[in-house]
């Protein structure tokens, strides 16, 4: 990992708003070399105001209007089917040439549960097992085509190589899918999985681990993000002022605050890296000009400072991020499983 | 409806909508994810001023598919491509299939919600309720529910989506109330969180010939599709039928019938039987087999293959064995089934090949005749085309046509440029977009909450 990771986590304020908006502050962001937007996603009302459009939506809009940054959809297990959020997310990391991610939603929403009951089905219910059954499963969705398995020969009629294409047949306490998928395997291979970094459950089953103030963030083999909500202006007092406006929260649930000018915050930013185990943040921008401000003001702070690149390693999110593209796993098995019998 | 108007959408299918058409030397065989092309034909179906892109969808793949159905085996999800179009136009709608079947309702109403804002009022959903068995496996499910299931299902869900976007909040956030359906299969709060659609309701498509699906369409659909019909007559009883259950639901006005067609079109006629006859070259036959067995092709039930002996069985003679380049006699033609007949004149209308003749009907068609065809298929010159057209939208068959192009992009970009300004030319077909929704081009006004 060389210099910090950067997200940005775009507010409601700003993905609520007119299609121009959502772009323009994609491009803002991309043009500063930030590796990746989030985008949440809640389905449930929000009292007083209308919600952002569905993540896989939105990001699909993005994917088309940008190049190189990223792109991370929330969504939770609990309220989707394995193989639509597997085709969704799969075609996402399609449409723009291996830059999706998925950030796994857990935790307990009842406003959200009362929307998803159905015959057989509460939402509410076995979240963490279905939770944790459902990302390897989605891996193994990803790798039910081989890479290449997509041969459009024309000469000779061949369109797909059928050995190359696998079922899958999972059967686990929670789910079962037969597959195989109906979108062939991602550019990334595996669309980037971003997992919180308490669900002990869930972290070994990610590849990048979102924890929350970097302060309590603890060490792992793989990256590991803290969360930040930072109030910045030109000033201190400007800065004050804004926080102040907002309620003036020392916290954002479990993620830190930060308030001041571009130089306090940048500094701040830095001494975590420093001294905590993160290798970079997610930074919650909660107004609607938070983009412009922290993208003008802080980041070249963070550049002067040397920790901060700016500038895009590879093509791909996985590339960003300094993950290697996976092996394809029901191809290992299947190696394994002739290994021991030969 | 006052002055009736066409309505064309184009049926996007990555390989085309002919079994073979990803092998034609015009056709790009890796469309399916190569969004940057699925845009540009979205853009020249925009610039011909079609009503709408629509992407099918089905919940499996089959890689067993290939031959009879390459569409069906893989492709992009719909809603995430719409929004791929959207992003990449500015009037033609896009239209998403979507399976209540395996699908929340309240996923469904945010999901099209979401794309109508983000495409400024150009969604709609095409529901279906999964005649593929394969799905369900995909679901956790042992087994295909049964038809009666599948529509009490989809009824209550279509139900509870247009009550979500009846109760959804204005983009201001005002106006938002609970709807607490408790159902037979749901029970959903509400609101919705996202805003209302721009068209109140998204636009809805479904397709179908049976009792259910014609009376779902007749009721609650805005535009009706349906598979292939024997004959003109009987594409006329189904029009009928269509706008006689919407006037009983009184709705006589509001539901369109739009049915498939695929143009094999060219400058001249002759080209264009040989553009047919050349795709038909390009099938991959399936291997032959004992008389009697049941099959299965397309992925979708029980059907006919592309072999001899499936034509055997079909026409009602025994043709096993021979060249399929070679003329049938008359005489085994003159001994065909009832069906066969049928078919026979099928073939001559699209080959112009005849049962006796200079020209003769040879094997390979009554082969390539034998499947299920997936929609009206008519083959000829730019005028003849238009013929076709202008005769069913004139004859109370349809008031306009899903275009199923044969091959991506080149069978887009035939029909845009030679049939389009034909039918612009004879006043059947915009040459302006009127309004910028979709529910404007269709002359359809904004539900009320």
């Amino acid at each position: 990992m060389t210099g910090l990771v950067l997200a940005y986590e775009l507010s409601d304020a700003v993905l609520a708003g007119p299609a121009a908006g959502i772009v323009v502050a994609a491009e803002r962001a991309e043009a500063a070399g930030v590796h990746a937007l989030l985008l949440g996603d809640r389905p449930a009302a929000r009292p007083g105001r209308a919600a952002p459009p569905a993540a896989i939506v939105a990001a699909s809009m993005l994917a088309v209007r940008t190049r190189r940054i990223g792109l991370v959809v929330d969504a939770a297990p609990a309220y989707c089917e394995p193989y639509n959020l597997a085709r969704m997310i799969a075609s996402l990391d399609h449409i723009s040439g291996g830059r999706a991610g998925w950030r796994v939603v857990t935790g307990p929403d009842p406003e959200a549960d009362a929307n998803h009951r159905r015959e057989g089905v509460d939402p509410a219910v076995g979240r963490e097992v279905r939770a944790a059954e459902f990302v390897p499963l989605l891996r193994d969705l990803w790798d039910t085509w081989e890479d290449g398995a997509f041969v459009h020969e024309k000469d000779v009629g061949r369109f797909i190589d059928p050995d190359r294409v696998h079922v899958l047949d999972h059967a686990g306490p929670a789910l079962q899918v037969r597959g195989p998928l109906n979108v062939v395997r991602p550019p990334q291979g595996h669309p980037v999985v971003l997992a919180p970094a308490a669900e002990p459950l869930l972290a070994p089953e990610a590849d990048v681990l979102v924890a929350g103030n970097p302060d309590r963030a603890a060490a792992s083999d793989r990256p590991v993000l803290g969360t930040v909500t930072p109030f910045v202006a030109e000033t201190q007092e400007r800065a004050r002022e804004l926080h102040a406006r907002a309620g003036a929260p020392r916290s954002d649930g479990d993620c830190a605050v930060l308030v001041g000018d571009a130089a306090s915050v940048a500094g701040q930013l830095a001494a975590w890296a420093d001294r905590a185990p993160v290798d970079g943040f997610v930074l919650r921008l909660p107004l609607p000009g938070s983009v412009e401000v922290f993208t003008d003001l802080v980041l070249p702070e963070l550049r002067a400072s040397g920790r901060y690149s700016g500038e895009f390693r590879a093509g791909t999110l996985r590339g960003h991020l300094g993950l290697a593209r996976p092996a394809n796993r029901i191809v290992g098995r299947l190696t394994a499983a002739g290994a021991e019998r030969s | 409806m006052s002055e009736r108007e066409l309505h064309l959408g184009l049926m996007f299918w990555a390989t085309g909508t002919h079994a073979a058409g990803w092998r034609h030397p015009d056709a790009r065989a890796d469309a399916a994810y190569d969004i940057g092309l699925i845009q540009e034909v979205s853009q020249a179906a925009e610039r011909a001023k079609f009503d709408f892109v629509f992407l099918g969808d089905r919940l499996a793949s089959d890689p067993a598919l290939q031959h009879s159905n390459p569409a069906q085996i893989s492709r992009l999800e719909p809603y995430s491509t719409a929004m791929a179009i959207a992003a990449a136009t500015t009037h033609i709608g896009v239209v998403v299939t979507a399976n209540p079947t395996y699908s929340d309702p309240y996923a469904i109403a945010r999901l099209m919600a979401s794309l109508d804002h983000l495409s400024d009022g150009r969604a709609a959903w095409n529901l279906v309720t999964g005649a593929d068995a394969a799905a369900a496996h995909n679901f956790g499910r042992d087994a295909h529910w049964d038809t009666a299931r599948r529509y009490d299902w989809a009824e209550e869900t279509l139900r509870v989506v247009r009550d979500l976007w009846d109760a959804a909040p204005e983009p201001d956030g005002t106006g938002a109330r609970r709807i607490d359906h408790r159902g037979e299969f749901f029970s959903v709060d509400g609101p919705l969180d996202v805003a209302r659609p721009p068209q109140g309701h998204v636009v809805v498509f479904n397709a179908g010939t049976s009792d259910r699906s014609r009376e779902l369409g007749a009721r609650d659909a805005d535009i009706v599709f349906a598979g292939p019909q024997p004959t003109l007559a009987k594409r006329r009883e189904y029009y009928a039928d269509i706008k006689a259950r919407a006037a009983r639901h009184g709705r006589a006005d509001h539901v369109a019938v739009l049915p498939g067609l695929t143009p094999i079109v060219a400058p001249t006629t002759e080209e264009a039987v040989a553009l047919h006859d050349r795709l038909n070259a390009l099938l991959v036959l399936d291997p032959e087999r004992e008389v009697g067995d049941i099959v299965r092709a397309g992925g979708i039930g029980e059907g006919h293959q592309r072999n001899l002996t499936s034509a055997s069985e079909v026409f009602g003679v025994d043709v096993r064995g021979n060249d399929l380049a070679a003329a049938v006699p008359s005489s085994t033609l003159a001994a065909v089934s009832e069906e066969g007949a049928r078919r026979l004149t099928e073939i001559t209308r699209l080959t112009r090949r005849t049962v006796d003749g200079p020209d003769r009907i040879t094997y390979g068609d009554l082969v390539h005749a034998t499947p299920a065809q997936l929609s009206h298929v008519v083959v000829g010159n730019p005028e003849e085309v238009a013929d076709m057209i202008q005769e069913w939208f004139e004859e109370g068959a349809a008031d306009g046509f899903n275009i199923y192009p044969a091959y991506v992009p080149g069978a887009v970009t035939a029909f845009t440029e030679l049939v389009v300004p034909v039918l612009q030319r004879r006043g059947l077909f915009r040459k302006e977009y009127g309004g910028r929704t979709l529910r404007e081009h269709l002359g359809m006004a904004v539900p009320p909450r």
